[in-house]
């Protein structure tokens, strides 16, 4: 929690017909973080794949290329294939495979544009339909040309200017106009520029083919059929294989993936003619283990030694280390940038923080309770990785948004408990028409559009809060990097020039607001003057004059959180507006039910329905992103810097093989 | 005072509104560019949305003058 996993880096070293055995312990094991050997020397030479290499990549390559074809996709839980029998396998199948699958795949890439063919001739023919001819009317002339094409005007009068040596059919297909005109080549070009002058007018082509179009389209309509059924036999072909083989199709895959992965990791050795070095850093708490594996898969012959020496903090690979619950919030700490080994970790800050102030922002139980739903819903299909992660920061935020629904007392923006409203001091009656006795002083619920003032000073209050814990963290960073003297004028600067503006304000403000005289003699705004002051001094010395500047920037940082409450105020708005809509216009007008009759007040359900669902997709994205950058913006900037390598140990996540 | 009370809220709105006006073209060019610098380059997030969201704060001082004069003038 709070710092990144201990690491150790580790220097491997022994002859080269131990690599083999060495590379497949560290893969099984799965812990170490490999760092590439780039700066080749007269003594060694970056090492060379492992015989296999070469062949197990054209295997891969097509099975690859077969589970494309065969349109293979992952599954979730398979029978897991045993790496052993695996490798006797995988040649006589794939080769099989490869000669089953791709002449089918060829055939059925032939068959559809075959298809495609005809389909084109049979609706060029359609059209033909129209006219009395057979097809080869059409052409064949040498001294008559023919023009054939939809047309909306009327040809005869334009033609008779011409000439009077044509002939012209006209007929009707689709309820267009369709024509067909011969007339001799003499007149090719007048004939071409009156058609062209028609607006209406467009080209038809005349398929090159025989006879009557009814009976061409007949034939053309039995040869796709035929094609169709051949398609149709050939891809249920391609589906029993594909049902037979995907099994065996998956696990090769990833039995080939990992022996690939094993077969070219020496590229990141350093080699000499008979020896081999690996540099890289191994968890701390993992080094007994390895130790004792190396021992036992090599007889001891493989030199294993632990590395003191100091190296740049960059270069430390860095895996995240958060209890469970906290797990989930890396993401966001990953999105933002991966911390430097001496840094602090903040994901377990976040766990706490975020859903915080997304549950303030939303505070709706029936938001809450369909955000939660969703939350389960996306945890439940995606079981690893970003959206996993994601769902469960959701769920967390939407649980604690409940919690604050009931203290604001909303339930989709309608009031559960009564409560009083402080201007006109009417009661509104909530939905279980009941009232809250005040716990521990408090009214409950806090209205929200009832108490913003209350609010907003909360707000800056939880602003104040989060960024002066950014600040502490801050200064425990720099006094780690670059000790205790450069901590104080960095970051303990700026606390003091928070906490004591924050005390002098607190007491300016009311004074200048009443019209009083600045209460100089009052201690707690002496003393906060005082230490903004020293602060202001400190950063000066540390910082130099520019860092003035800076000073407007704490002030915008913390009244930042004032959307906190605005985001909040305005989920509870939208809310509040849908429901009075709906309620007053449509489904009880004057507080009668469906007083307006049973279309409005079905058009008054839609309102209420449609308002609410936007309202819902605004109050998960907008509280959502807004509390994400109070964290990244407002928090993070007071300490963390980033840049650091992720741990990516050399080894792999078996899903369909076993060892 | 009822005309006053009109008049404050007028002035709240025109405050939250100019001020979402401003932040809005304010960070309409830094998204434009920080998503540019995402596309070729994933890790440009983090400092894209800080960089976006600089101009925001000019928005949030334009709720804060309309809260102040709802809730201070209005009393």
């Amino acid at each position: 929690m709070l710092k990144p996993t201990k690491m150790t880096r580790v220097i491997i070293a022994g002859t080269k017909s131990l690599m083999e055995p060495t590379i497949a312990t560290f893969h099984r094991l799965n812990v170490l973080h490999i760092t590439d050997y780039l700066e080749e020397g007269a003594d060694f030479k970056i090492g060379k794949p492992l015989k296999p290499a070469s062949k197990l990549s054209e295997y891969l390559l097509s099975l690859r290329a077969i589970s494309n074809q065969l349109g293979l996709r992952e599954k979730e839980s398979l029978l897991k294939q045993s790496s052993k029998e695996l490798p006797s396998q995988i040649d006589e199948k794939i080769t099989k495979l490869q000669k089953e699958v791709s002449s089918r795949f060829d055939e059925l890439r032939n068959l559809e544009f075959k298809i495609k063919e005809k389909e084109d001739l049979a609706s060029a023919v359609k059209p033909f339909f129209g006219l009395p001819l057979p097809l080869e009317a059409y052409m064949g002339y040498e001294t008559v040309k023919v023009y054939t094409g939809y047309i909306d005007a009327d040809l005869e009068l334009g033609l008779s200017k011409i000439t009077k040596n044509y002939e012209l059919f006209t007929g009707e297909y689709e309820k267009r106009k369709i024509f067909a005109l011969f007339i001799p080549t003499a007149f090719e070009a007048e004939a071409q520029k009156l058609l062209q002058d028609e607006r209406s007018y467009v080209e038809l082509k005349v398929p090159q083919l025989k006879g009557n179009p009814p009976v061409i389209l007949d034939e053309l309509t039995k040869e796709i059929n035929i094609l169709k059924e051949k398609h149709a036999s050939i891809k249920s072909e391609l589906d029993n294989i594909k049902k037979e083989y995907s099994d065996f199709v998956i696990a090769a895959d990833e039995y080939l993936s990992i022996e690939t992965q094993k077969a070219e990791v020496p590229l990141r050795f350093a080699t000499s003619p008979n020896a081999f070095i690996i540099d890289g850093w191994v968890p701390s708490r993992n080094y007994d283990e390895i130790e004792k594996e190396l021992q036992e898969s090599t007889g001891g012959l493989v030199y294993l030694t632990r590395v003191e020496e100091e190296v740049k903090e960059e270069d430390i690979p860095i895996e995240l280390e958060n209890p469970t619950l906290a797990k989930p919030f890396e993401l966001l700490i990953n999105t933002f940038a991966t911390p430097k080994y001496r840094e602090i970790d903040p994901a377990s800050v976040l766990f706490i923080t975020f859903p915080l102030f997304y549950a303030i922002m939303l505070g709706d139980v029936g938001y809450g309770i369909i955000v939660a739903a969703m939350a389960v819903l996306i945890k439940n299909k995606f079981k690893t990785g970003g959206l996993n992660a994601l769902a469960l920061i959701l769920f967390l935020s939407s649980i604690l948004s409940i919690i604050f629904g009931f203290i604001y007392g909303e339930f989709f923006g309608f009031p559960i408990f009564n409560v009083g409203i402080y201007r006109t001091g009417e009661i509104k009656h909530g939905i279980l028409g009941i009232a809250v006795p005040a716990i521990a002083g408090i009214h409950i619920p806090v209205h929200r559009f009832e108490s913003v003032q209350s609010l907003l000073l909360l707000t800056l209050v939880i602003g104040i809060i989060h960024i002066l814990l950014g600040l502490v963290i801050g200064f425990r960073n720099q006094v780690i990097e670059h000790g205790l003297k450069h901590a104080i004028f960095a970051k303990g600067s700026w606390m003091m020039i928070l906490i004591g503006g924050v005390m002098a304000i607190a007491k300016l403000m009311p004074a200048v607001m009443s019209k009083l005289p600045v209460p100089t003699s009052d201690p707690v705004f002496a003393v906060g003057g005082g230490l903004a002051i020293i602060g202001l001094v400190l950063l000066i010395m540390g910082e130099g004059f520019i860092s003035i500047l800076e000073i407007p920037t704490l002030l915008s940082n913390v009244l930042s959180y004032s959307r906190i409450l605005a985001i909040g105020l305005s989920s509870a708005g939208i809310a509040l507006a849908v429901n009075t809509l709906s309620m007053n216009l449509f489904i009880k007008p004057d507080g009668v039910l469906m007083g307006k009759g049973v279309v409005l007040a079905l058009v008054g359900v839609v309102i209420l329905f449609i308002g609410h669902l936007i309202n819902l997709l605004l109050g998960i994205l907008g509280p959502g992103l807004h509390s994400l950058r109070l964290q990244y913006v407002e928090f993070f900037t007071k300490f963390y810097e980033g840049g650091g390598k992720k741990y990516v140990p050399f080894g792999y996540n078996r899903k369909y093989t076993e060892e | 005072m009822v005309a006053d009370a009109g008049m404050i809220a007028i002035g709240a709105g025109i405050a939250v509104g100019l001020a979402g006006i401003g932040a809005g073209m304010g960070e309409q060019a830094i998204g434009a560019a920080a998503v540019g610098a995402m596309a070729e380059d994933e890790k440009f997030f983090g400092k894209g949305l800080l960089m976006t969201v600089i101009p925001e704060s000019i928005a949030i001082f334009g709720l804060v003058v309309a809260l102040i004069l709802l809730f201070v003038f209005n009393a």
